[in-house]
């Protein structure tokens, strides 16, 4: 939750700081848990090769376009709901 | 993600997302050996790990990484054409 408001001009530093270390906190976050998911979906667990055989690669493409897409739609979503039922602020 | 920060303040920032790097890290590292661990063993006949489970082991570690790379990079590509949809609206 932001107090930034239209009274203040200039956010301090250390909120500067906070915001992007907490975006970049986000992304980490969310390409972890990219990682996990698709790789549960797409990668063979018997590991009998090292490398990625081609489908498995293409797999991995496809998943994190998806992964993104739900995300967004997700967010998007709940915004909406959070909106209709009465709560407050963004993701 | 620009917010004009000076040089003391930069400096600060990049202190600090080094420390999350590293947390990043420790976090895929973690799941690496969960990962690796409950796909390759699971013969608790001997102590040591038979030379099935530690090829398995090995060609698992090879693998994640092949499939974190590729991930990181779809991750960029991804999030750059969402930000670039987001500025045209």
């Amino acid at each position: 939750m932001s107090f930034l408001g239209f009274g203040r001009s200039q956010p301090t530093s250390a909120e500067k700081i906070a915001a992007v270390e907490n975006e970049y906190k986000v992304f980490a976050e969310m390409h972890s848990r990219m990682v996990k998911v698709c790789t549960a979906k797409c990668v063979d667990r018997s590991y009998r090769e090292g490398d990625l055989s081609k489908g498995e690669a293409v797999c991995l493409d496809r998943c994190s376009a998806k992964f993104f897409e739900a995300h967004q739609t997700i967010s998007e979503q709940l915004q909406k709901e959070g909106a209709a039922r009465g709560f407050g602020g963004g993701m | 993600m620009d917010a004009g920060l000076t040089q003391s303040e930069q400096r600060e920032l990049e202190g600090r997302l080094q420390k999350r790097q590293v947390k990043e890290f420790m976090n895929v590292f973690g799941n690496l050996v969960d990962n690796c661990f409950n796909s390759c063993v699971d013969d608790f006949t001997s102590r040591a790990l038979s030379g099935r489970e530690s090829g398995c082991i090995s060609r698992c570690v090879t693998k994640s990484m092949t499939t974190q790379n590729r991930l990181g990079e779809r991750f960029a590509e991804l999030n750059a054409s969402v930000t670039a949809e987001m500025q045209k609206r």
